[in-house]
């Protein structure tokens, strides 16, 4: 413990972790955000969003060095490749049950989903770990420490800016209003002519590029494998611990479960995981309704 | 009123907003053991949030709620149940996925006080069965024990909500609307069901009604509210003449 | 709703409706034989290799009824189960193998188990139930998690990455099951009387309680059901299940380890419950047989094996989302029931909204 703080407190150290911590949780927040949209949208919790994430991973090495397509074409490509997942997952896993009168069906299906991701993604890329280079090489560096790579320095850029955009889009634009109110109430929606299978599908696009745009960012520093789900936990951690069903909680518990993730790392590295998941339950002991969030009761 | 008969159950001062909508505006009666009483008002004027309030599904801003003459402020919904404040809802809610009798049993599970575990070690509620079918003879209407709830009429899933909270044995019971969508023969049934829940049980009811035959034939005191305020209250033939209460019905004073 | 006016006239309570109980008899009679032929039958056929793993299937079901009682009665999504069934495995191999010193009975040790798991969960769930639906998973997730980093990395209690090993079999008044043929036996008997202690739970208080939690919140609350502790109690009683299940896979494999313990293994036993139907004792065994023994039986299309699997879920969700059990329900309703020109009326959706504020 006291050997954890002593690490903890030199300055590179602490200046390392935190940029770190900061990197996943900016991961952890595109998947957040994408389940609070779901969840929002639909009333559903995602259990694919880390296969969706590492599907996204898959998707961009293999147009990367596959297809070999230069980075210019391969960004649009993967946009496009990111859509279309978005509508068969839609379509597959969400639109025939909507009208099911068992919440949790349409919680295993999403199970079931991401066992069937993980599969196809083994059966086209094999089990073993792909390497990818990471965008902008080198080693941001003070004096002659090494400080972090610059990757970690682009995720969070990165991370940032389709948060902003996301923001942008339901705050501000039209369409993103017209996905909110299709969200609040699909029936009133349909009476005013949304169409909502499309802003459903505009949501599940939405989702599935923020996702796998993390699985893109992530792919160098942890090599592409289908291991890459399991981070969902993370994210489903910072929802839980930023709050209920704000996405402005999701982001913030993501970067909190980052950090936490990424500082308890000097003190234990066998219980990582383990740490993770005590900071989210003691939020819950003290907190039930999260950091950010305000207890919403459902009552008559 | 009686003034040797303590009510069951007294609102003092009860207020709560939304927002910025009043639903309860400082709204002061009393329910009596054994007697209906209507609880009247336009659309919106606050009735079901005062059911709300009294079942402990929401907590008022201000005021008081006894229940006899205790303060049930801090007390919770279920327990305010326990105690005896039975409900019935504009629309019934059932277990959908349950059958009739599991339905029923859950009134009577309440009324029988047994935990969980007594209650899965054998103890059984007692007298239920009679209960059941004397209670059924009024309603009108018979089922077979085993079928889905939802293969009732809706006008009988109504019916059977009176019949629910009435197998669990309540001292007070708070029921909203029961003849909105029943025919007329439902409607005479349901009146029976609550005026043998008030003179045979002696029970205190609180009817919430837009049908006025209902009220004024069955209800010996009237509470009028508006914009959450109560503004009338009395019998039925003062009630009929008061002129507040033919504004708020018709929106302005017939004499401008 | 006016069309039933007429038979309003009959007034007596027809409160046994023979067409149901025909069912009810059928049913019993049907699951009794079938019980009773699997008992008698499958350990002819089979060898000790698929023995042990149907002995697993049995233990699975063990498991997999106490998320019959979360899901199915009490519409609680909870991961859980592998975490419950950790601390009766580690507590069973830990105090019965001798490597903390002592190498008590077993049995005492298995209720031991039970009733340390029982009061975990009680812990656990006293916690976890400050949160409410999705939420509520959520947690349990996060509870899986640091059961299994646990489990996988402390070693004084969990032995590691190696597991622990060299834990004694089950022993009843000196005698012990000699191979997994006798395990069967031994198993089924635990498999019995856990099914009939919950299926009580359904004809009870308990149940019927957890039934208006699932279904109506509301209802639940103005009929004196205390939510909270509803779910709780349901929560230890499922933790109690698993408990059992974990002990008894200790004693049975000789051997555990931490990957039996993993969320993915969390996510079968929902998928277990799911296929055979969450809200029915026999759907859930026969999903736990099914899922079980399936890898064993689609050796030939290993490589495809769950990718067919996930694909299978999702329908199996679109189509019948109750299982089947669910299927098998409605096939003898349809087959017994003569109906009397009652016709299903359409269930209102009466959820959340539905008053007037």
């Amino acid at each position: 413990m006291l050997q954890g703080l002593t690490i903890l407190t030199q300055p590179i150290i602490f200046m390392q972790l935190t940029i770190n911590g900061v990197a996943m949780g900016m991961i952890y927040a595109l998947m957040a955000m994408g389940l609070i949209l779901l969840i929002r949208a639909i009333g559903v919790m995602n259990f694919a969003q880390g296969e969706l994430l590492m599907l996204g991973a898959f998707i961009t090495w293999g147009l990367t060095y596959q297809v070999k397509l230069p980075l210019p074409l391969m960004i649009p490509a993967a946009m496009l490749c990111f859509a279309l997942v978005g509508v068969i997952f839609m379509f597959l896993v969400y639109w025939p049950l909507r009208n099911n009168s068992y919440p949790t069906a349409t919680v295993i299906s999403t199970m079931g989903a991401a066992m069937a991701i993980r599969e196809i993604a083994t059966i086209t890329w094999g089990s073993l770990p792909l390497v990818a280079a990471p965008l902008v090489k080198g080693v941001l560096r003070v004096g002659n420490m090494r400080i972090v790579q610059y990757q970690y320095l682009l995720t969070i850029v990165i991370g940032a800016i389709l948060i902003f955009l996301v923001f942008m889009l339901f705050e501000k634009l039209y369409a993103g209003r017209i996905m909110q109110a299709a969200a609040q109430d699909k029936y009133a929606a349909e009476l005013l002519g949304i169409p909502t299978i499309l802003t459903t599908a505009a949501t599940y696009i939405i989702v599935v590029t923020l996702a796998s745009v993390g699985g893109f960012m992530i792919a160098p520093v942890f090599l592409v494998n289908v291991t890459l789900g399991s981070l969902q936990l993370r994210a489903f951690a910072g929802v839980v611990t930023g709050g209920f069903g704000s996405v402005k909680g999701a982001i913030l518990g993501s970067l909190i479960i980052g950090l936490v993730e990424s500082y308890s790392s000097a003190f234990t590295t066998t219980y990582k995981d383990a740490v993770v998941f005590l900071v989210l339950i003691v939020v819950l002991l003290f907190r039930p309704q999260g950091i950010f969030g305000e207890l919403i009761a459902d009552k008559a | 009123m009686d003034a040797l008969c303590k009510p069951i159950l007294r609102l003092d001062g009860v207020s709560k907003r939304f927002g910025g909508v009043v639903a309860a505006d400082s709204t002061t009666f009393s329910v009596f053991p054994g007697r209906v009483h209507g609880l009247i008002g336009p659309n919106g004027a606050g009735k079901s949030t005062l059911m709300n309030l009294i079942s402990g599904i929401y907590t008022p801003d201000s005021g008081t709620i006894y229940f006899d003459e205790r303060d049930i402020g801090k007390v919770p919904s279920h327990d305010r149940a326990r105690m005896g404040i039975g409900r019935t809802f504009q629309t019934p809610r059932f277990l959908q996925r349950s059958n009739i009798r599991d339905n029923l049993l859950l009134g009577a599970d309440l009324g029988s006080g047994y935990g969980y575990a007594a209650s899965y070690f054998g103890k059984k509620v007692t007298g239920f069965e009679a209960y059941l079918e004397r209670l059924l003879a009024i309603a009108g209407f018979s089922f077979a024990w085993e079928d889905d709830i939802s293969s009732l009429p809706y006008g009988q899933r109504k019916l059977l909500e009176i019949v629910r909270s009435l197998l669990s044995n309540p001292r007070v019971m708070l029921v909203d609307e029961p003849a909105a969508g029943l025919n007329n023969r439902e409607i005479e049934n349901a009146m029976a069901l609550l005026d043998f829940a008030a003179k045979e049980k002696n029970i205190g009811i609180l009817l919430i009604e837009h049908s006025m035959d209902m009220i004024m034939n069955i209800c010996k005191d009237i509470v009028v509210i508006n914009f959450g305020k109560v503004i009338a209250a009395g019998n039925p033939a003062e009630i009929q003449s008061n002129e507040d209460v033919i504004v708020a019905y018709l929106g302005r004073n017939l004499d401008a | 709703m006016s069309e039933k006016n007429n038979s309003n006239q009959k007034i007596i309570v027809d409160l046994k409706d023979t067409s149901i109980s025909a069912i009810s008899i059928f049913k019993i009679v049907a699951i009794t034989a079938a019980f009773i032929a699997f008992a008698v039958y499958t350990p002819k056929f089979t060898n000790a290799y698929s023995m042990m793993i149907l002995n697993i299937s049995l233990i699975n079901f063990i498991a997999a009824l106490g998320l019959s009682v979360m899901l199915g009665m009490g519409g609680q999504l909870s991961f859980a189960a592998v975490s419950f069934m950790g601390t009766g495995a580690y507590f069973v191999a830990n105090l019965t193998n001798g490597r903390l010193g002592v190498a008590w009975e077993p049995v005492p040790v298995l209720v031991g188990a039970v009733l340390f798991s029982a009061v975990f969960a009680y812990i656990c769930g006293s916690i976890l139930f400050r949160l409410s639906g999705t939420y509520f998973t959520f947690a349990t997730i996060g509870l899986v998690q640091v059961t299994w980093s646990v489990y996988l990395n402390y070693r004084p209690l969990c032995g590691g990455p190696d597991g622990v090993s060299g834990i004694p079999v089950i022993r009843f008044f000196g005698m012990s099951p000699r191979d997994y043929h006798d395990w069967f036996y031994v198993l089924l008997i635990f498999v019995l009387l856990a099914g009939f202690l919950v299926e009580r739970i359904r004809r009870t208080r308990l149940g019927r309680s957890l039934a208006s939690v699932r279904d109506n919140e509301i209802a639940a609350q103005t009929l004196g059901v205390n939510i909270y502790k509803t779910k709780v109690i349901a929560f230890t009683v499922a933790g109690a299940l698993s408990g059992l299940a974990g002990g008894l896979y200790a004693m049975h494999n000789q051997f555990i380890s931490s990957d039996i313990f993993t969320f993915d293994m969390a996510t079968t036993y929902v998928i277990m419950a799911m296929l055979g139907g969450v809200n029915n004792t026999v759907g859930v065994f026969v999903g736990a047989l099914l899922v079980t023994m399936l890898p064993e039986w689609l050796r030939p299309i290993q490589r495809y094996l769950k990718l067919t699997y996930g694909v299978g879920i999702i329908f199996l969700m679109i189509f019948m989302p109750m299982g089947l059990a669910g299927l098998g329900n409605m096939i003898l309703k349809k087959f017994f029931r003569r109906k009397k020109g009652q016709k299903e009326t359409l269930l209102t959706d009466e959820d959340e909204t539905g008053g007037e504020v």
